[in-house]
Parts: structure tokens; C-alpha cells; sequence
């Protein structure tokens, strides 16, 4: 239970920043979308505090897109109302929201310059040159891009682009930041950088943020909460450590983690988890076909005959901090995190322990979290 | 596998013999047609150039090629057009230049802003509406020809009627059409030759009394290219990312500003080359000017055309003047807008 108070601690310090005070709240009340005949967000209801960094997640096509442009005013609600502070922005033009959005695709100005592209919003507002100009070096140096204000963006690499596109959007200092996967065209290592990057100064401007992503790596690390999406529906919204370690169904915990949480399936019967080689004991009256979930780091290999089951090594790779090793459980991959050091022979049969108290059941069919301790090994 | 054999024989004349260089074959091929078709553009240019300093007798008694060589130039017919026929001469000229000109901004106007519609708004057009519309602008037409209302007040009843009917039936229409058929709507009023249509299109201007004037001319010009227009710049206005758009209305511009600002920057080069383009149909165009113009409102092809025509023969060496003359504007034109018509403006615009 400390870990959810340290992240109410964390959540915490971004809402209720000094700096915070001009950032203003948004909610949004059953929004619903439909493409033609597709039902693309369905029923969504957010609150994003003022300040807050909002992370929504989910695969790609599950309608974050479409959400998002729903904030922005790029595209119309069917149905459901969007306030931002105390207005309602459900139906008013997108110039007038006062939100600046990140694109995917940065969708800079190609044939204006840097400092044209980041002074382009004080400019449709009417900002007098002098100031403008003082405004624009400021955002570039907060994005590290003040040496190159005469540039096109042409001129430009992925990752200075990225920051353009940044600056565009704080230089005039929204109610609401929104921001479309903004590190996905960007490499590995850029993206990592980036991410600090924009976590930091989220943090120093204290503008309530909605960011989509894909990544859960990037939700985790960025996100005050996160709210997970499928198929246009919202599944669980939460802090990032919540959602990680208390996943509401199979795809939240099947979506977060790198390697995803493991999944082996059996059947619940008459307090008994049951699966080829597994027998729990489990304080619940359900019955049906059911799915065990671990985490990878939440088991262990030992030797054969001493853990919880008993599965054959499929692969083991090292990862450079930890070792990955797959071993294989009736028709199901399961991976489980081991030190480095960790060594062992293809096809050799081992044990695996897990940590009862971090595992899950959910229920085969619907895939919701089916409540009870599992409470060890059960006799035959 | 073994690597693709090397060819043998004639076709090793066309095997590049090694990356980044073109085979011996291939130059060969390619540089003789150029050279066929430079000397195909070029000799009639120089040929009309040589011409229009030639005398009568030098163009009688030729060919003759090479000036100082095998003739004398002369500015004989230069002073017969400038001084002696001046006046027809400048008329028509400027008449060109005002038409051709008029035409073409209104054109490419008119024409991009429809264009930038269809790329970027979707259009459901009902058909039944469409089709009631042609009704009832037949209908009017029909009481004009057989019961000789005022043309003005027949297009205004038939128009009204349209209205009237649209609202109380149109909600009973289903079949709707889409902007792909709007396009192909447009692009198909150029597949008709003009020759088809030229006999209606005289009799419209001759009952509005506008034949032999400026605005016939320039209206005339501004319908047949605007397909054109709209069809080339439609590509244009497509290719720019939406997102560009996009992102400057949440950037608080509005929808003129982002067309001012944004749109049409990035598709210069598409307006220069479909400016030019327009320019150079409405300056050469000769069937309608024929037609529509009589002495008042000539153009230059008119004038051209006029100087095989006279009791003295064929003037080749006035023609040849003319002809110089008229090609000047064009020449200047696309060098200008040459400057414009270059890719690569929408490079850095998305993605890395
Ligand atoms: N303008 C549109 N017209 C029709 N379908 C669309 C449109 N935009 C998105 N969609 C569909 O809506 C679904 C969700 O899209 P999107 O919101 O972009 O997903 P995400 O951003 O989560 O990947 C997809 O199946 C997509 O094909
Ligand atoms: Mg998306």
C-alpha cells in the first residue's frame, strides 16, 4: 500500500503546483463518436485536473486520435459535452478553445521560418513585433532551439522539428496542451530524451496536458494518470503504478508492461484454479474458464519440482540489465525476469515460483478481474 | 544462385557499366532525340525570326536561311506593322493582353478557390435536385425560344421555380452524389471540342448583346479553361497535409487566413504553372475570338490569321512580325513564373 500513496504524493505535487494557477480543468461527459457505421469512441468521460499530465493509451485505431481531435474542435461529438475551466467547448470553433495541439506529424510551416512558425499563433493574435519576438526566444530557449530561429524547418532533423513543434504550442501559453504521439517519428534514443524533456517542462508550466500514445513505456513514465483505451471505450483510469499493479481486466494488464503480463489458461471450479501441470487454491465461489496472470517479475526459475509449476525452457535471453527466460506452459509462452547471471539449458524442465500474492485471475470470456486470494498450491 | 548473366551483343550497348553512369547505347538514343526534337522547336522560332527581316522578294524568290549570307535583312516589314498598320496593330495587342490577361486571373481565381473546395469540404449533392435543376432551367429556356419571354425573366422564373421545388421535394431525394463526380462533372465540359458548342455560345452573347466586346471574350475564355484549373490545382490543394491546416486554425488563424497564409503560399508553384498555363490557352485561342470578336474586341491570333487573308496573298514576313510580337509576352511570362514552378516546397512541412 505505500506505493499508492507515494504516487497519490507524486500526482499530488502536479496538481497543486504554484504555477499551476492559470491551468484550467477539463472534463469531458459521454463523448460519443461514430465514422458511418463505426462506433469509434463510445461513452468517454474524462476529468483532467488543472496542471494534470493525462496520458491516453491504448492500440493503435482504438479512437485516441478521434478523442483528442473531439478536444480540439477538429472534429464534432456526436453526443456528450467537453468543458474546459468553466466553459463549454463542446460546439465553439477551435480557435477560440485556446489549446494548442502537438501533432503527430508536427505539421509545421514549411515555407515559414522558426521563429515564423513559433510566432505564427501570436501573430493571427494580433501581438505587436516587438513582443512577439521576445516571446518567441523565449519558447525556443525553453525547447533548446535558440540558435536556429532563421532555419526552415526543412533544414532541420526529426528531432529539432519535434521541438518546434513544442514551442509553437507553449508560446502562448494555452488553457490545455494537447499532443499526439509526438515522440513516435523520433529514434530510440531521442525519444527517451525527449520524454524527460517534455515531462520536465509540463512540469515547469503546469499546463493541464492530454497526450495520446501508444507506448505504454511512454504513459508510465510521463503520465500523472493514465487512462487505458480499447476499442473507444475507456477501460481503467488511473496512476500509473495503480493501473500497473492493479490492472481491471486482461487487456489493461496484457497492455502495460514490457514483457506484458503473462497469461496461462485453466479453468475455476469449486475454489481451484486448474491448469496442464497447475492446481491454486483460490478463495472465490466462481467457476468457468478462467486465465492466471503474473507479471515477469513477479515469478522465478528454480529447480524442477520446487516452484509453483513446473514448465519447459523455451529461451533465455539477456536483455543487459536482466535476463529473459521463456519457458513454455501447455499452450501458453510465459516469460519471467531473472538476474543477469541467470543461465539456462534450451528445453530443460525447471520450476517456476510465483509470487502468490501479485498474481491475478480474470475470467476467460469477458477478460474482467475475477476477485479471491489465490492461496497456494492445492492438493489433488 | 548465380548473379543475371551479362547480355552479349547489341544489347551490351545498353548495360550501364557501373552504377551511377548511363550505357553508351542508352546516350546515344537518348541525346538524338533531343537533339530531333530541339531542332523541331527551335527551326520554325528561327525561321520566323529570319522571316520577319526578309523583303518581299526575299521570301519570294527563297528559301533563304542564313541572314548576310544568302539575304539582307530589312526592317521593311517591321516598319510596314509599327508604322504604317500601327494602330491595328496596338488595338489588337493590347486587346490581347487585356483579355488574355482578365481571363486568366479571374479564371485561376475562381478556379482554385473551387478547387480548394472540393479538396477540402465533402459535398453530398442529392441528385434528384441536380436533375430538377436542369429541369427547370430547360423549362425556361423552352419559354424564352417558343413563347419569347425576356430571356431575364425567364431565367429568373425558372431559377425561382427551382427554389420553390427544391425546398418542398427535396427531402425525398436519396441518391446523392459525392465530390468525385463533382470533378469528373467539371473535367467533362472540356471533352466537347468547342467547335460544338461555338454556335450557342454565340447566339447567348448575341442575346445579351456582349458579342465584340471584352467581356465576351473574357468570359468565354475564363468557362473553357476553368476545368483546367480546377483540375490541376485540385491535385495541388490535395497534396498539402491537412494538418498544416489544421494546426493553424487551433493556432487561432481563421479559415481566409489559413487559406492566405498557409494554402496558398505552399501552392505557388501550382498556381504559377497553372497560371501559365491558362495564360497561354486565352492568348492563343483563335475559335472563339473568330467568332466572338469582329473588329472592336480582335486579338492577336485574329490578326495573324487575317494576314493570309488579304487581296495581296500570304504576308509571311508581316505574319512573321506578328507572330514574334505575340510570343514576346508568353516568353516573359514563364520566366518569371519559372522561378515559382519548383518542387520541394513542402519539404520539411511533416515527419522527419
Ligand atoms: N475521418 C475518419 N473517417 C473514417 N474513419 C476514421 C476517421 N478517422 C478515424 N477513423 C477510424 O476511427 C478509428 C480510430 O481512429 P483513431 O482515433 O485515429 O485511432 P488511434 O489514434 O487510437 O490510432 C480507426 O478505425 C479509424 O480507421
Ligand atoms: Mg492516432
Amino acid at each position: 500500500m505505500s506505493a499508492v500513496a507515494e504516487s497519490t504524493g507524486h500526482a499530488g505535487r502536479g496538481v497543486e503546483r504554484p504555477g499551476a494557477g492559470t491551468a484550467k480543468r477539463l472534463s469531458m461527459r459521454n463523448l460519443n463518436k461514430s465514422f458511418g457505421q463505426v462506433h469509434v469512441v463510445k461513452d468517454l468521460s474524462l476529468d483532467v485536473a488543472p496542471g494534470e499530465f493525462l496520458v491516453l493509451l491504448g492500440p493503435s485505431g482504438c479512437g485516441k486520435t478521434t478523442a483528442l481531435r473531439m478536444i480540439a474542435g477538429l472534429e464534432q461529438a456526436d453526443s456528450g459535452t467537453i468543458h474546459l475551466g468553466d466553459t463549454d467547448v463542446t460546439r465553439m470553433l477551435p480557435k477560440y478553445r485556446d489549446v494548442a495541439m502537438v501533432f503527430q506529424s508536427y505539421a509545421l510551416y514549411p515555407h515559414k521560418t522558426v521563429a515564423e512558425n513559433i510566432g505564427f499563433p501570436l501573430k493571427v493574435r494580433g501581438v505587436d513585433k516587438a513582443e512577439r519576438a521576445r516571446a518567441v526566444r523565449e519558447a525556443a530557449a525553453q525547447v533548446h532551439m535558440d540558435g536556429l530561429l532563421d532555419r526552415y524547418p526543412r533544414q532541420l532533423s526529426g528531432g529539432q522539428r519535434q521541438r518546434v513543434a513544442l514551442a509553437r504550442a507553449i508560446v502562448r501559453r494555452p488553457s490545455a496542451f494537447l499532443m499526439d504521439e509526438p515522440l513516435s517519428n523520433l529514434d530510440a534514443k531521442l525519444r527517451g530524451f525527449m520524454r524527460a524533456e517534455l515531462k520536465h517542462m509540463q512540469h515547469e508550466l503546469g499546463v493541464t496536458t492530454v497526450y495520446v500514445t501508444h507506448d505504454q513505456i511512454e504513459a508510465m513514465t510521463l503520465a500523472h494518470r493514465v487512462a487505458i483505451m480499447n476499442h473507444g471505450v475507456l477501460q481503467q483510469l488511473g496512476r500509473p503504478r495503480e493501473v500497473y499493479d492493479n490492472p481491471v481486466n486482461m487487456f489493461v494488464a496484457g497492455f502495460l508492461g514490457s514483457p506484458p503480463m503473462n497469461f496461462a489458461s485453466g479453468r475455476l471450479s469449486g475454489g481451484v484454479f486448474e491448469a496442464p501441470g497447475v492446481r491454486l487454491g483460490v478463495r472465490s465461489q466462481g467457476s468457468g474458464p478462467a486465465v492466471l496472470g503474473f507479471r515477469p517479475e513477479d515469478a522465478e526459475i528454480v529447480a524442477s519440482g520446487a516452484g509453483t509449476f513446473n514448465a519447459r525452457v523455451y529461451a533465455a535471453e539477456l536483455t543487459g540489465d536482466v535476463t529473459l527466460v521463456t519457458v513454455v506452459l501447455g499452450d501458453d509462452n510465459l516469460a519471467v525476469k531473472m538476474p543477469k547471471e541467470f543461465e539456462a539449458d534450451f528445453d530443460s524442465d525447471v520450476g517456476v515460483r510465483l509470487n502468490l500474492a501479485r498474481c491475478f485471475l480474470f475470467d476467460a470470456n469477458s477478460g474482467a478481474r475475477i476477485d479471491g486470494t489465490i492461496e497456494g498450491a492445492a492438493s489433488a | 544462385m548465380a548473379p543475371p548473366q551479362r547480355p552479349t551483343g547489341i544489347a551490351r550497348l545498353f548495360e550501364p557499366p557501373e552504377i551511377g553512369r548511363s550505357a553508351i547505347g542508352t546516350r546515344i538514343v537518348v541525346y538524338t532525340l533531343l537533339i530531333l526534337w530541339s531542332v523541331f522547336v527551335l527551326f520554325p522560332i528561327y525561321w520566323v525570326v529570319i522571316t520577319s527581316f526578309k523583303t518581299p522578294n526575299a521570301v519570294n524568290q527563297g528559301p533563304f536561311y542564313i541572314p548576310w549570307v544568302d539575304f539582307t535583312p530589312s526592317l521593311h516589314a517591321w516598319e510596314e506593322l509599327f508604322v504604317f498598320d500601327y494602330e491595328d496593330t496596338l488595338k489588337a495587342y493590347l486587346n490581347s493582353i487585356i483579355i488574355a490577361s482578365c481571363a486568366t486571373v479571374l479564371c485561376v481565381a475562381v478556379g482554385s478557390m473551387a478547387a480548394y473546395a472540393l479538396a477540402r469540404i465533402q459535398y453530398r449533392p442529392k441528385l434528384g435536385v441536380i436533375l430538377l435543376f436542369v429541369v427547370c432551367i430547360a423549362l425556361a429556356f423552352v419559354a424564352m425560344a417558343v413563347a419569347g419571354v425576356d430571356w431575364w425573366l425567364a431565367l429568373a422564373v425558372g431559377v425561382a421555380l427551382f427554389f420553390f421545388l427544391a425546398r418542398a421535394l427535396g427531402r425525398h431525394f436519396r441518391r446523392t452524389l459525392g465530390n468525385g463526380d463533382i470533378l469528373f462533372w467539371i473535367i467533362s465540359q472540356r471533352i466537347l471540342a468547342p467547335i460544338v458548342v461555338i454556335v450557342p455560345i454565340y447566339l447567348m452573347f448575341q442575346q445579351v448583346n456582349l458579342l465584340d466586346t471584352h467581356i465576351a471574350l473574357i468570359i468565354a475564355y475564363s468557362v473553357t479553361n476553368l476545368p483546367i484549373v480546377v483540375w490541376l490545382m485540385y491535385d495541388f490543394f490535395s497534396s498539402i497535409p491537412l494538418d498544416l491546416e489544421e494546426s493553424a486554425q487551433l493556432d487561432g488563424a481563421s479559415r481566409i487566413r489559413t487559406f492566405w497564409e498557409i494554402v496558398l503560399p505552399l501552392s505557388r508553384p501550382g498556381l504559377a504553372a497553372t497560371t501559365l498555363l491558362v495564360m497561354i490557352l486565352s492568348w492563343n485561342e483563335y475559335l472563339l475570338a473568330l467568332f466572338l470578336s469582329t473588329s472592336n474586341a480582335q486579338t492577336m491570333p485574329i490578326l495573324v490569321a487575317a494576314m493570309n487573308a488579304g487581296e495581296r496573298g500570304i504576308l509571311w514576313w508581316s505574319m512573321s512580325v506578328v507572330i514574334i510580337v505575340m510570343i514576346i509576352p508568353v516568353v516573359l511570362l514563364a520566366l518569371v513564373l519559372q522561378r515559382f514552378i519548383s518542387k520541394g516546397v513542402l519539404l520539411g512541412a511533416v515527419k522527419g
